[in-house]
C-alpha cells in the first residue's frame, strides 16, 4: 500500500478537523495506516514557539509537509488539517509530497463566525487576536483542489463520501473498496445528529412505510410483453 | 424554486463534455456545475433511475435488476415495476409536501403511480393498451396530440438499421415534445424525464461508430449516426432550456455510462466446464438455459445473463433441490469468485473481471440478492447466460446483436442546484437525492 496525503485547507471553524477526523476513521476502518495531523495539535509540539506572521505560518506549514511527506514515503495515510492559508506555501507541500490530494474546505466567513468553534472570531472581531485568517490576515483560496466541500450546504457526510470517491478513483484506495459502506457507522452518525429518540421514531416510521407497501407484480400477459422487450433490448436474456 | 430533471439513459460523461459538439449543454454547463457521476452496481436502467431518485442502493430497494427473484425456486424471477420501489422518490416527497411534479418514463414507473402532478410511465410499460398515464384522462390527451405513445425503441432486433436509427430519433423527439406540453400546460415546481434514445443508440450502433470495435467496418453509412444523434439531442435540451427560462434550477443526469462490449462470457458454459453445473443432457446447439434442462442433484451454481452476471448457489434448505451445505456456501463463494476473476479473454489476457458478494456492496439487502454479483472485464464484456457454446467467449450475443455495453459513470450538469461551480469530481449516482432534497428543503433522513 502506497502512502498519500489529504490535505485540507480552509478558514478556522470551516470544518477542516470534523472531516478530517471523519477521514481518518473511515480509513483507518478499511485498514490503512492514518496519521492526523491536526494544526491545533501540531502547534503545540511539531510547531511550538511560531507566531502567526506570513513567515511563521510559512514556517508551520513547511513542517507540516515534511513530517507528511515522511509519513507518505513509508506507505502511511497522512492527513493535515492546518489553515495553511497560503497558496504558495501548499502548492511548495503538493511538489514536496507528489500523492497529494488538496481538499478545500470551502465556507463563508459569515458562516465561520457564526460557528466559531473556538471563540476566536469573537475575539478577532473585537481586535484581541492580530492577524487572524479571515479576519485580518488573509487566505488565499486554492485554484485546483481536488475536491472542494461545501461545509455551509454539505453535511460531513456527504463531504466525507465524496473526499472517499475521489479517493477511489484517483487510485489512492485500494480497488474493490468502492461501494463499501458502513452501516453502523452511519446509524450512530443519525442518533448523534438527531438524538437517539428521534432516531428510533424515524426508524419506526419508514419500518412502518415498507410494511405497508405491497409490491404488485405484473399480470402474466403484461409481464410476458415486457420481457420479450428487455430480451430485444438485451437487458435479460 | 422549481427544478427540470432531463435524464439521459446511458450517456457518458466524454461524449457530452468532450467529444460531440453540444453548445446548449456547454453553456448549461459553463452556468453551473458538471461531472462524472458515479454509478451504482449494477449500472443498470433499473435499478439506478430508482436508486438515483430515492437515494437508496439496490440493496436497501432490494432490486438489483430488471428481474429479481420472488423466492428461492428455480422459476421464480420477477420483473422490477413501479411497485417494486417501496422507498418514497423525491417526487413522492415532493408530492407529500404540496409541490407539483411531472414525470415522464422514469424507470420503472409501470403502473404509474398517483404523484401531486401528472405521471407518464416509462418503457417498462406492456403496451400502449396499458393504462399508462396518471391521472388516466391524460393518455387520450396526449394520444390526441401526439399520436400512439412511443414507450421504446420498436423493433430493436432489426437488419433495417436505417430504419432503427429513424425509431431511435423518432423516441427521442416525441419525448421532448411531450415534455414540452406538459410543462407548458401544467404548473409544476418538479419536472423530470428520461429519455431511453441515447441507450438505444449506443446499443445499436456502436459498432459502425467506433473504429475500434470488434464489428466496426470502415465506411459504413452510419459513422455519423453518433455524432448527428448528439447534435440533434443538443438542440432538443436547447428548444427545452427556452421553454423553462434562466430561473429554474436544471440537471441533466445520466444513469451510467457507455462502452464499446469486446464480447460476452458464457456464464452457465463456464460453469459446466468447470463442474459447477450440470445438465441433464448436453445442449442442442445453442439454448437459452431452462430450470427443466439443469440436474439440480449435481449443480452448485448457475448464472444469469445480461449486462452483467449474477450467481446463485445452490443451497441445501434453501433451493427446492438444494446441495451446497451450509458450511462450503463460503468456501465455494471464494473459489467462484477466484475462477471467475482468473477468467481472461481467449488469448488468456487477464481482463479485469469483479466478482462481489452483495454483503460488500449494500449494508442492507431486502429481498432475495444473488449470492454472487460478477461485472466481466470492467463492463467490456456482458454475460451470456445460454449454454451449448463451443467455448467459454463469444462475440455473438445469444439474445441478437449488441454492441455496448454499460460503463460505470455516468454524467451530470447542474445549473442553479446548490453545488460549486466548474468540474466537480466524485459525485455519485446516490449523492442526487440528498442534493435535490437539500435544493427544495426537504427535511428528514435522505
Amino acid at each position: 500500500m502506497e502512502g498519500f496525503t489529504v490535505w485540507f485547507t480552509g478558514l478556522p471553524s470551516s470544518g477542516k478537523s470534523t472531516l478530517a477526523g471523519l477521514l481518518s476513521d473511515a480509513l483507518r476502518r478499511r485498514g490503512l495506516a492514518v496519521e492526523l495531523l491536526d494544526g491545533d495539535e501540531v502547534r503545540t509540539v511539531l510547531t511550538r514557539g511560531l507566531g502567526f506572521s506570513r513567515e511563521d505560518r510559512d514556517e508551520n506549514i513547511r513542517r507540516i509537509a515534511w513530517v507528511a511527506k515522511v509519513l507518505t514515503r513509508n506507505g502511511v495515510v497522512a492527513i493535515t488539517a492546518a489553515i495553511s492559508p497560503y497558496r504558495a506555501a501548499r502548492d511548495h507541500a503538493r511538489q514536496a509530497i507528489g500523492r497529494f490530494v488538496e481538499v478545500y474546505v470551502a465556507c463563508p466567513v459569515e458562516v465561520c463566525i457564526q460557528r466559531d468553534v473556538k471563540g476566536l472570531y469573537a475575539r478577532a472581531l473585537r481586535g484581541e487576536i492580530e492577524q487572524f485568517t479571515g479576519v485580518s490576515d488573509p487566505y488565499e483560496e486554492p485554484l485546483q483542489p481536488e475536491v472542494v466541500v461545501r461545509t455551509d450546504v454539505e453535511s460531513p457526510e456527504e463531504g466525507l463520501q465524496r473526499i472517499v470517491g475521489h479517493l477511489e478513483r484517483g487510485g489512492f484506495l485500494a480497488p474493490g473498496m468502492t461501494n463499501v459502506r458502513v452501516p453502523t457507522y452511519l446509524v450512530e452518525q443519525l442518533r448523534r445528529v438527531w438524538g437517539d429518540g428521534a432516531f428510533e421514531a424515524r426508524l419506526g416510521e419508514a419500518l412502518a412505510a415498507q410494511a405497508a407497501a405491497v409490491e404488485e407484480p405484473l399480470h402474466e400477459a403484461e409481464r410476458e410483453e415486457v420481457l420479450a422487450r428487455l430480451r430485444s433490448l438485451g437487458y435479460v436474456d | 424554486m422549481r427544478l427540470l430533471v432531463i435524464g439521459l439513459d446511458c450517456v457518458p460523461p466524454e461524449f457530452v463534455f468532450e467529444r460531440f459538439a453540444m453548445p446548449h449543454l456547454r453553456a448549461l454547463m459553463r452556468r453551473g456545475s458538471y461531472g462524472p457521476l458515479e454509478s451504482v452496481v449494477p449500472p443498470i436502467t433499473v435499478p439506478a433511475w430508482a436508486c438515483m431518485m430515492t437515494g437508496r442502493d439496490p440493496g436497501a430497494l432490494g432490486i438489483y435488476g430488471f428481474r429479481n427473484r420472488q423466492d428461492y425456486t428455480y422459476e421464480g424471477l420477477g420483473i422490477a415495476n413501479s411497485t417494486s420501489v417501496r422507498e418514497p422518490a423525491i417526487w413522492d416527497r415532493l408530492s407529500a409536501t404540496g409541490r407539483q411534479v411531472i414525470l415522464v418514463g422514469v424507470p420503472p414507473s409501470f403502473p404509474p403511480r398517483p404523484v401531486n402532478g401528472v405521471m407518464v410511465s416509462c418503457f417498462l410499460t406492456p403496451s400502449a393498451k396499458s393504462e399508462y398515464t396518471h391521472p388516466a384522462t391524460l393518455k387520450p390527451e396526449l394520444e390526441a396530440r401526439f399520436g400512439e405513445y412511443l414507450f421504446d425503441v420498436a423493433d430493436f432486433r432489426t437488419d433495417d438499421k436505417a430504419a432503427l436509427l429513424r425509431r431511435v430519433f423518432a423516441v427521442s423527439e416525441q419525448k421532448f415534445a411531450i415534455v414540452r406540453h406538459l410543462m407548458t400546460t401544467r404548473p409544476w415546481d418538479f419536472c423530470m424525464f428520461v429519455d431511453m434514445g441515447p441507450d438505444r443508440l449506443h446499443h445499436g450502433f456502436w459498432k459502425y461508430w467506433d473504429p475500434a470495435h470488434v464489428k466496426h467496418e470502415p465506411g459504413n453509412p452510419f459513422l455519423r449516426a453518433f455524432p448527428e444523434y448528439y447534435a440533434y439531442l443538443d438542440e432538443q435540451i436547447g428548444a427545452l432550456l427556452e421553454v423553462v427560462g434562466d430561473d429554474v434550477a436544471v440537471l441533466v443526469v445520466s444513469d451510467h455510462g457507455a462502452k464499446r462490449m469486446d464480447g460476452a462470457i458464457c456464464v452457465n458454459e463456464w460453469l459446466r466446464r468447470e463442474g459447477y453445473l450440470t445438465l441433464r443432457n448436453p445442449p442442442q446447439g445453442i439454448q437459452r438455459l431452462a430450470p427443466s434442462m439443469v440436474d439440480w442433484s449435481k449443480t452448485v451454481a448457475w448464472g444469469e445473463g445480461g449486462y452483467y452476471s449474477r450467481i446463485v448457489l445452490n443451497v441445501k434448505g434453501r433451493e427446492p433441490e438444494g446441495i451446497v451445505d451450509g458450511g462450503a456456501y463460503e468456501r465455494l463463494r471464494d473459489e467462484l469468485i477466484q475462477g471467475l476473476e482468473r477468467l481472461g479473454d481467449e488469448q488468456g489476457r487477464p481482463i479485469g473481471t469483479r466478482v462481489y458478494r452483495p454483503e460488500e456492496l449494500y449494508p442492507v439487502r431486502r429481498n432475495i440478492p444473488p449470492d454472487l454479483i460478477t461485472i466481466f472485464g470492467d463492463l467490456s464484456w456482458r454475460s451470456a447466460g445460454s449454454v451449448g457454446f463451443e467455448q467459454v467467449w463469444t462475440h455473438e450475443n445469444d439474445t441478437g446483436p449488441d454492441d455496448a455495453n454499460h460503463a460505470q459513470y455516468g454524467m451530470f450538469t447542474a445549473a442553479g442546484l446548490p453545488l460549486p461551480p466548474g468540474e466537480l469530481s466524485g459525485m455519485r449516482l446516490l449523492d442526487v437525492a440528498p442534493l435535490l432534497s437539500r435544493f427544495f428543503g426537504l427535511n428528514g433522513a435522505e
